[in-house]
């Protein structure tokens, strides 16, 4: 469809009666704790506009469809913060199976990795998926006095994903944490290096995969960021203006992914229209800090390490002479924007499917030592 | 002049030829290269080189430290193509010269000489900006399919003949062994001085490893107690260097056999009896014990996800035992014990290979029964390092050498003997006479580079 059309096409909705498609998960306040069982899919499954019906507001596309269930998770932190985290889980078959903890980027939220979950769980049945929702983005850390606490330094976020994974085996009475993959997409990737690199999860920790963010250029790309999101409409007459917004500015590529992502990155105004759910001016300070020495703890933390980016002019320095060490495996995935796991799903979960295969211990067999084979009296 | 060799005069000058040209020489490589087995025999002396990734002038520079082709023979270890803005012409050029000169140049695959990555890495999209369409990038990638896998060099000497090359430190000199007979390694710079000079080492438990080469010998890091301020920065060490012609002069033997590199002799032996030089771009593979084993694999096909084949061209050595997983999510990880058995077992003296970028341009690792050359400086315009390549000379007056080959000293210290001191003795008659010329990447020539991709829209 062409520019014309698309701006055309918005236009015509923003003149449509705005009758609201019910709020999806709107407020955590709207929400109780529930468990959906898979047996309850089938009566939420929603139809997805075809591009040619897509004049017409889509119904809201439910988390069900993707993950099994959603869980709001209390706990009080060491400063005496009060946190409720949101995180969407489907379990692993079992404690053997493994586990692709997923964090978002900023302004973006758990629905970033819906589709991808799908895909992943297509190619991989046995495996669990839990995609976090970071603090002001789905998860909430209000101080004594009830206020929001504003603070996003890596350290915190890193604690925040360390809690809910922790929280998450707590509440679903898990003997040991399952081998774990960790996923990161752009700040998300930040944070999983950060906690590879702490070690807080030990020998779980299989590897770590970072989508689309590179130390040098993510800090390159800082000085244009706030001019990025000061050009952002402050807020939406529709969800599906929404969803065509990030078509047509190309920020996302696939429509199926925008539908599910984009509802949730928006919160109902008193006026009815549909703002922005994360501020990302409050954030700005910890940017840099997100991402400075991201590069060297990726290289130096323990476990396997995939890097997949939507292309190979990203990598830095320091990376680039990583991969050209053979320190980690790097993927490309030309076709995709910065969102790669919304623009190419399907191929993104192959990917992470197939580093998970290769670097499963349990399957893991080398040939043998030398050593071993003379220990053996082989001739060698 | 033949069209080939204008070809190559307009190649040199780093114009792509057309394409019914590009079709026509391709064509004829294949025919070339189909006849070589998946193991290439090369005869020292011969100038071994690693990555190229498309850095065309830096190519051009390595000609000029290294001798222009057919004065020096050479053996590049693939990767030829790939992230530098000419891969094209970079490839071309070493076909065209192949083509030329079928005995003076060996080529080998790389894990890049693949349409897989080449996509994503570059070279497709190069023909396709330079071309208009996808042609010329077939034509190559059906070449790539024919390339051997590995190449086996005899008849290296095992020490370097005294070569008058100039020290580029007088006060290094004064440190070096004054007896020139025995030397194992020299290491030169850009301009043809001699930075580093190490005599075969007599290893006993005493003697500690340090005296050795420095397994990632960087040229200047064995020479820290000598004044290294004293070295004139690059820009008077490039008015300081010598041309082409006499740099290969300086390194001219009394002898006939020429200065190693050089194609002065060609009556090498055809025999392993020094301990042959197995060169593979990437390493070994658990499921090749014997030379043999790759003689035996169906080459002529794009590189598999996995196997033997995909192993040669994707592994590296690390300091591990055994076999390891490799990051890369191709390949191996080989340690030690893997080389030197599989050294011992095929009358190896070394494997050397490509495929990992190394700061110093080249790395010796596990005795130098592993060596790596990398052949790209500043790596992708950006990573900083230097480039090397190295030299074997011809075995003319290899005396004192005791060629290890099976049955040999040490089989009889049985198997066991990997470890501990014992093996020390085993190993010490050490690899071939390397001499290795560090060059520094060519002044770049901006023109044609593609302007800078402008930053990504949203990178939170």
């Amino acid at each position: 469809m062409s520019e014309l059309a698309r701006s055309f096409a918005a236009q015509k909705l923003a003149d449509l009666p705005k009758e609201p498609p019910q709020p999806l998960p709107a407020t955590p306040e709207d929400r109780e704790d529930e468990y959906s069982s898979e047996s309850s899919l089938s009566s939420t499954g929603t139809v997805l506009p075809s591009p040619s019906q897509h004049l017409v507001p889509a119904p809201p596309v439910q988390w069900t469809k993707y993950f099994a269930q959603e869980l709001f998770l209390q706990h009080k932190l060491p400063s005496a913060d009060e946190a409720k985290y949101h995180v969407y889980l489907t379990q692993p078959a079992n404690l053997k199976s493994p586990l692709f903890v997923c964090h978002h980027g900023a302004g973006a939220s758990g629905m970033s990795f819906a589709p991808f979950a799908l895909s992943l769980r297509a190619a991989l049945p046995s495996a669990g998926i839990l995609s976090i929702e970071a603090r002001q983005h789905g998860s909430s850390i209000l101080n004594p006095d009830g206020d929001t606490v504003n603070d996003f330094s890596i350290a915190v976020l890193r604690d925040d994903l360390a809690n809910m994974i922790t929280l998450v085996r707590e509440r679903l009475g898990w003997s040991s944490l399952p081998p774990i993959i960790l996923v990161g997409h752009s700040l998300g990737g930040a944070v999983a290096v950060e906690l590879a690199q702490k070690g807080i999860l030990g020998t779980s920790l299989l590897g770590y995969v970072v989508i689309d963010v590179v130390e040098g250029s993510a800090i390159e790309a800082l000085k244009y960021m706030q001019g990025i999101l000061s050009s952002r409409p402050s807020s939406f007459l529709t969800l599906e203006s929404a969803i065509d917004w990030h078509l047509r500015s190309r920020n996302l590529r696939n429509r199926e992914s925008a539908a599910v992502s984009v509802p949730s990155l928006l919160r109902r105004t008193a006026d009815g229209k549909w703002a922005w759910a994360t501020d990302l001016a409050i954030t700005q300070p910890f940017w840099e800090g997100w991402f400075q020495g991201m590069s060297q703890k990726f290289l130096s933390a323990k476990g396997a390490k995939l890097l997949i980016l939507a292309g190979t002019d990203r990598l830095d320095k320091d990376l680039m002479i990583g991969q050209m060490q053979g320190k980690f495996q790097l993927q490309v995935v030309p076709e995709a924007g910065h969102f790669v796991q919304e623009d190419a799903p399907e191929k993104t979960a192959e990917m992470v499917v197939e580093f998970f295969k290769r670097n499963d211990r349990s399957a893991l067999v080398l040939p043998p030592k030398v050593s071993d084979l003379i220990a053996q009296g082989k001739k060698v | 002049m033949s069209e080939l060799d204008k070809a190559i005069e307009q190649l040199r000058a780093c114009r792509p030829i057309p394409e019914p040209q590009v079709r026509e020489l391709c064509h004829k490589a294949r025919e070339l290269l189909i006849e070589e087995g998946n193991v290439v025999g090369v005869d020292a002396p011969v100038t071994i080189c690693g990555d190229i990734h498309g850095q065309f002038h830096d190519l051009m520079e390595l000609f000029r430290v290294g001798g222009d082709v057919p004065d020096t023979n050479y053996l590049f270890m693939g990767d030829f193509v790939d992230r530098g803005f000419y891969s094209l012409e970079s490839f071309l050029l070493l076909l065209c010269l192949k083509v030329r000169y079928p005995d003076r140049i060996t080529l080998i695959r790389g894990n890049h000489e693949s349409r897989q990555i080449t996509t994503v890495y570059g070279f497709y999209d190069e023909c396709l900006r330079k071309y208009g369409s996808a042609n010329v990038w077939r034509y190559c990638c059906e070449v790539f399919d024919y390339l051997a896998l590995g190449a086996l060099v005899t008849g290296a000497a095992s020490n370097l003949p005294p070569s008058s090359a100039p020290f580029a430190d007088p006060a290094t000199a004064a440190n070096m062994a004054s007896d020139t007979s025995d030397v194992e390694i020299e290491i030169l710079n850009s301009a043809g001085q001699i930075t580093n000079r190490f005599p075969r080492q007599r290893r006993s438990p005493h003697q500690p490893q340090q005296q050795a080469p420095q397994p990632n010998s960087q040229p200047s890091s064995s020479s820290q107690d000598a004044d290294v301020d004293d070295a004139p920065p690059p820009d008077s060490q490039a008015t300081l260097s010598p041309s082409p012609s006499q740099s290969q002069g300086t390194n001219q033997l009394p002898s006939q056999t020429g200065a190693p590199g050089t194609s002065a002799s060609s009556g090498a032996r055809s025999q392993n009896d020094g301990g042959a030089i197995l060169c593979v771009h990437g390493g070994l593979s658990p499921l090749i014990d014997t030379l043999d084993k790759i003689r035996l694999l169906d080459r002529k096909q794009e590189v598999p996800h996995e196997g033997a084949m995909c192993d040669l061209l994707w592994s590296d050595p690390d300091e591990i035992d055994g076999w390891g997983l490799s990051p890369r999510g191709a390949g191996f990880l080989f340690g030690s014990d893997i080389v030197k058995c599989f050294n011992h077992k095929n009358g190896l003296s070394m494997v050397a290979r490509a495929h990992q970028l190394v700061m110093e341009g080249f790395k010796e690792m596990f005795e130098a029964e592993v060596v790596t050359v990398w052949s790209a400086p500043n790596y992708c315009y950006r990573c900083g390092n230097v480039a090397a390549i190295l030299e074997l000379g011809e075995d003319g007056s290899g005396g004192g050498y005791v060629p290890k080959s099976n049955g040999d000293v040490g089989r009889s210290l049985g198997l066991g003997g990997w470890e501990g001191p014992v093996n020390g003795e085993m190993r010490r008659m050490g690899g071939p006479g390397r001499r290795y010329r560090v060059f520094e990447a060519a002044p770049q020539d901006s023109r044609g580079m593609p302007a800078k991709k402008p930053v990504a829209d949203y990178f939170l």
